[in-house]
């Protein structure tokens, strides 16, 4: 299974599709998921396929104002999309999340005074949602700003093994110069405090779930062939 | 300085990058690069790790450089690079090639491959439903976008828009290709 990274495009970003994926294969991804708020509305998704030697995905992310409207939302972008993730934006998001087996990936913004809870940690891991690391602060942010942000990403990591959450770790690019080869990922993992296997890993998940959530699931275990 | 016994000296790697930036001129000047990776290191690793590394710019042409390192640091090489996303504020982005012993292998191995990295100006319009602007410039299906209205690509701090010949036609079937097919 090759490496997954995970993007924003235009008209969220400021790279189009099919540019970040071009970019994406010249840096060595084997496939590129796009998350959108409104999977529909990306520019141009046709011309992202057409790139060859990388696998594109146009798939969503839930946003809403409240937990219980998130929720609905959820729902409704699970049938259609075979890969769905959520930003933590707050407390309430997060915890709702990490308790919806619908969400694939709960992308964890990193702050000292709002860490990672045990209970969420739990929910996630009988949910098998899997928790993302953002890692754009360690290449945006510089100083006194990114060491709280190290500081806050080793205590969630922690409970991320504690807890045997599989972690995926993301670039957050919404441009294609923001984008990073997975060496180069890996190696941010390494001194945010990530094991080179456990940074592998976590840059295969997102592949990995997706082509687990594309199969014809008839219940949990039975799969129609 | 220099080590009178052979034994002693410390073995060096050497690694290939190319620059991509924003800048419209596709010279950014080495001093400025150089500054920008060692703010990163220093600021990754502080100065006992900097100093450990010892990072060197060997040669630098604009576009694609060469850079020189310890041996025994290439994940905290590869980190520093990454960690630089602008140059004097304009938005950058360090693609490493390769790592190799020598220079001349590195040379060997890594430039010739990147001959045709080459930038030219451009002064098309593209007048689209969705989009609009200036082509600021090509390279192969690659085309970069100054938008008419500004507060399109506002979202990430970028002031043009990545594109492709895929985007803007539609037609071009195969993305290796070096015409721009606009």
């Amino acid at each position: 299974m090759s490496f997954f990274e995970l993007a924003g495009c235009y008209p969220e970003g400021s790279s189009s599709a099919s540019r970040m994926a071009y970019t994406a294969r010249q840096l060595g991804w084997g496939g590129i998921i796009f998350l959108s708020r409104d999977p529909e509305g990306i520019f141009m998704p046709e011309a992202a396929q057409k790139v060859k030697g990388i696998e594109v995905a146009i798939e969503a992310e839930a946003q809403a104002a409240g937990s219980r409207a998130l929720k609905g939302r959820i729902g409704s972008l699970s049938s259609r999309y075979p890969f769905v993730a959520v930003l933590g934006s707050s407390e309430e998001v997060i915890r709702m999340a990490s308790e919806d087996p619908h969400v694939d990936l709960l992308i964890h913004p990193c702050d000292v005074r709002h860490p990672l809870g045990i209970a969420t940690a739990r929910a996630a891991a009988q949910n098998q949602v899997a928790i993302g690391f953002d890692l754009s602060p360690l290449i945006h942010m510089r100083g006194h700003n990114r060491a709280r942000w190290m500081e806050a990403l080793r205590i969630n990591l922690e409970l991320v093994r504690k807890f045997h959450i599989r972690p995926v770790i993301t670039a957050g690019a919404a441009s294609h110069l923001d984008l990073r080869s997975p060496r180069e990922l890996m190696a941010l993992a390494g001194v945010a405090g990530f094991e080179a296997q456990e940074a592998a890993e976590a840059l295969r998940l997102p592949g990995r779930l997706l082509e687990l959530n594309r199969r014809n699931w008839a219940g949990p275990g039975v799969e129609i062939l | 300085m220099r080590s009178r016994l052979p034994v002693l000296r410390q073995r060096r790697r050497y690694m290939v990058f190319v620059l991509e930036s924003e800048d419209d001129s596709g010279m950014v000047q080495a001093r400025d690069l150089m500054g920008e990776i060692a703010s990163s290191q220093l600021s990754l690793f502080g100065d006992s790790g900097a100093a450990a590394n010892r990072l060197r710019l060997i040669s630098f042409d604009g576009q694609i450089g060469l850079i020189r390192f310890s041996h025994q640091h290439l994940a905290e090489t590869r980190a520093a690079l990454a960690a630089v996303s602008s140059i004097r504020g304009i938005k950058a982005a360090i693609r490493t090639k390769g790592v190799s012993g020598t220079i001349k292998s590195a040379r060997e191995k890594y430039l010739p491959r990147l001959v045709k990295l080459s930038f030219e100006s451009d002064g098309r319009r593209i007048e689209q439903k969705d989009i609009s602007g200036c082509i600021i410039r090509t390279h192969g299906v690659k085309v970069d976008l100054c938008p008419d209205d500004r507060y399109k690509s506002a979202g990430s701090g970028a002031r043009f828009l990545g594109l492709t010949s895929l985007d803007l036609c539609g037609g071009h079937e195969d993305a290796d290709g070096t015409a721009d097919g606009l």
